[in-house]
């Protein structure tokens, strides 16, 4: 069974051009022009094959639709099921895009991108389908470093990282996230507390010194990226 | 003696004292003069004190001393009896020589006060011309006015100036109020400004009102509104000279607003005049990427089948690359219209100079196969309250050109350390450098009239470059920071961002 995609893209071209890209890819894409079609196919796609509660695993969702807001869809996917939803927005402002991912998008993309980019953008989301239900990751090794949540151990280059507590917690933090986007707010609050959202600083400087500890090149990180503005993404394990 | 004669309250005692010396002298010339000589000792007497009194006082005061004169020296004495064949005659004629001296010498006196006051007025409104004419912004001379009518007319003013366009309604928000009116009067303020007449005493409009209302007028227009609280002595031509003075500052107010209305309206056609030229210049740079993208593009889609497979990846492979250049104009045309817009905001946080670097070296790196890119970074840097996508913005531009305008061996260094009370972000390159008379002009999105001729050459030499350095600059001054660049020793050209150090947030508490 190939995987099936929904594409909400208003852009005849782009919606064309994805859809075929992605078809190469073997994925299974059904496409809907509007915020209308886009909600009868969630609502109605079940196949025979298919639970009626999951038609998709995965919707790639325009924001600026004819006749609404992908933000509806997204709310309604959200109030319905937890489906993988990836943004792709040609809008520019940072405060929405950091509102959807708060308000549970997996991913974003602003056009114009890349097509490698969105395949790994979806392979991500893919792997993290369902984690509300199954046990997260607990195990993530990329070269030479490797951190184990269950025995709470870091290591680099087979030796034992010391981390401090607070600096463990938001290493355990990116690592249920892997390869996904964390904002700043979420990390924040899952690591410090509801009441230091605001304190952007803290990750400035623990995220510096994690990165003393694991990158081989903390200046130029391999492992914790810096999504400019929004928040952090530790990147994927190896497989 | 002219002093006396203009005083503002008039000295008496001089007259007094004329009087008493008058009749001492007649008493003690008594006897020694004849009666004619001691007459003419009053008729002096009484034109001396004409000099202090009031006409009709000087006129009394000479009569009663004629019948006084009588009385005392005119025989027979003490008896109001008069000798008509010797003395009825003299009598008579001290009485209308008094008369006529106290009319002509109050005439006199009046005529002096006036043209005194006449002075004064014309040398106040004068003083006030040229205050006026000084002030670049009159309301400001609102206070001035004031103490100037109240100098004037003695009657406390109230003022009420619109600061714009006058509103649809009367809206005390809209005015500046002066002197505390009251309801009633702030209600005659708004209806003298609204109808541009004068209303009170001596007006003739609104006559039974208690206060004086002038409008501030200029050509055709009223600019305000004054009020003199009554009763205030009306000296002749007061309100003549308080409405002079008025419309002075009408006459001022409304200069002033035809001078800011010709400046905007100049800075509107300056808008539009850059606005054209920026949207030349951008039609301009992006007319090459499309260009390159549409000819492999009709390579690929008319050609296909006599294009061997690497031909055909390298026509994608260029559409790619200038899709993503087109991509990064849009973005730095983008920013440099939000920049440009009046009251922009920025979204600032806590940001560290490394993660800002880290993410520009990320991307970087995309272009930069043979890693000539190198980062340095002062240890300790304290954290930078920036815009962490517009820095990022600024230093992708800066390291984009770098590794486009230098060598393909030549290293770039990213640099970034603590000057003083700023950081600088520092772009190096080894390339061949900016001409001394372009090291300013690079920063600007074009040039107008001739210089775009003369420069369209280099332009083509460094495209791009225009609204990239632009950008740059105009992010580094959104922040209170700048963009300069610095030639260097052995050839290429530094750019440097400088960006203001502010005291970071306390760290999170200790853990062990």
């Amino acid at each position: 069974m190939s995987l099936r995609l929904l594409l909400v893209e208003d852009d005849r071209e782009l919606r064309a051009t994805l859809r075929e890209a992605l078809a190469v890819e073997g994925f299974e894409v059904l496409t809907a022009a509007s915020l209308s079609e886009g909600l009868a196919l969630v609502a109605h796609a079940g196949g025979a094959d298919r639970p009626r509660d999951a038609p998709f695993d995965l919707v790639l969702l325009d924001l600026g639709l004819p006749d609404g807001d992908g933000e509806t869809l997204l709310a309604q996917l959200r109030r319905r099921r937890t489906l993988p939803t990836i943004v792709i927005s040609a809008r520019e402002a940072e405060g929405q895009k950091i509102r959807l991912l708060d308000a549970g998008a997996d991913d974003y993309l602003v056009k114009p991108f890349g097509i490698g980019e969105l395949l790994a953008r979806i392979r991500v989301a893919l792997r993290h389908r369902g984690t509300t239900t199954t046990p997260a990751l607990t195990r993530w090794r990329r070269g030479e470093v490797e951190i184990d949540l269950v025995a709470r151990l870091v290591r680099r280059n087979g030796t034992t990282v010391h981390l401090t507590p607070t600096e463990y917690a938001l290493l355990a933090r990116l690592v249920r996230s892997a390869g996904q986007v964390v904002t700043h707010r979420q990390l924040l609050a899952d690591v410090w507390g509801a009441e230091f959202i605001d304190h952007t600083h803290y990750l400035r400087l623990y995220m510096g010194q994690l990165r003393a500890k694991l990158e081989a090149e903390p200046a130029e990180p391999a492992l914790l990226l810096t999504e400019t503005g929004v928040g952090y993404r530790l990147v994927e394990p190896d497989e | 003696m002219n002093t006396s004669l203009t005083a503002s309250s008039p000295r008496r005692w001089p007259a007094v004292l004329a009087w008493l010396a008058g009749w001492a002298a007649m008493t003690a010339l008594d006897g020694r003069l004849d009666l004619a000589n001691l007459a003419m000792l009053l008729v002096l007497a009484a034109a001396v004190a004409s000099l202090w009194l009031p006409a009709l006082v000087s006129v009394a005061a000479g009569t009663l001393a004629v019948v006084a004169f009588n009385w005392q020296f005119v025989p027979p004495r003490h008896t109001f009896e008069i000798d008509l064949r010797q003395h009825a005659l003299l009598l008579v004629a001290m009485v209308v020589v008094n008369i006529i001296v106290a009319t002509l010498m109050a005439g006199q006196r009046r005529a002096l006060a006036a043209s005194r006051r006449h002075a004064e007025r014309a040398e106040q409104q004068r003083a006030w011309g040229d205050t006026l004419r000084d002030a670049d912004e009159p309301l400001l001379q609102a206070g001035a006015l004031q103490a100037a009518l109240t100098q004037a007319t003695g009657a406390s003013a109230a003022l009420l100036l619109p600061r714009g366009i006058l509103p649809d309604r009367d809206d005390d928000a809209a005015v500046l109020v002066l002197g505390e009116p009251d309801a009633e009067q702030r209600a005659g303020l708004w209806h003298c400004l609204r109808h541009g007449q004068a209303m009170g005493p001596g007006t003739g409009r609104h006559a039974e009102l208690p206060d004086a209302y002038l409008p501030l007028r200029g050509r055709g227009a009223t600019f305000g509104a004054a009020l003199l609280r009554g009763p205030w002595r009306d000296a002749e031509g007061a309100r003549e000279h308080a409405q002079a003075l008025c419309d002075a500052m009408g006459t001022a107010l409304q200069r002033a607003r035809i001078a800011r209305d010709a400046a905007s309206a100049r800075q509107a056609a300056e808008t539009q005049g850059v606005r054209n030229a920026l949207l030349a210049a951008i039609s301009h740079d992006h007319r090459t990427p499309l260009a390159t993208i549409l000819s492999a593009a009709t390579s690929l889609d008319e050609q296909a089948e006599r294009l061997d497979p690497a031909r055909r990846r390298r026509l994608a492979r260029s559409i790619a690359d200038e899709a993503t250049r087109l991509a990064r104009l849009t973005d730095n045309t983008l920013q440099l219209a939000r920049l440009d817009a009046p009251g922009v905001q920025l979204r600032c946080d806590w940001e560290s100079a490394e993660e800002v670097v880290g993410a520009v070296l990320r991307h970087a790196r995309r272009h930069d196969p043979a890693r000539r890119l190198h980062a340095r970074l002062e240890p300790d840097l304290p954290l930078l309250w920036c815009d962490a996508l517009l820095i990022a913005q600024l230093l992708d531009n800066l390291v984009d050109n770098a590794l486009k305008y230098s060598p393909d061996d030549a290293p770039v260094e990213l640099l970034v350390r603590r000057q003083g009370e700023h950081v600088v972000l520092a772009v190096r390159d080894r390339g061949p450098g900016i001409a001394p008379a372009w090291r300013e002009r690079v920063f600007e999105v074009f040039h107008r009239g001739a210089e775009a001729m003369a420069g369209a050459a280099e332009q083509r030499a460094r495209p791009g470059a225009g609204v990239g350095l632009a950008v740059c600059r105009a992010i580094a001054r959104a922040h209170g920071g700048e963009l300069r660049l610095r030639p260097r020793a052995h050839g290429g050209c530094s750019f440097e961002c400088l960006l203001p150090v502010r005291s970071a947030p306390p760290p999170p508490q200790d853990e062990t």
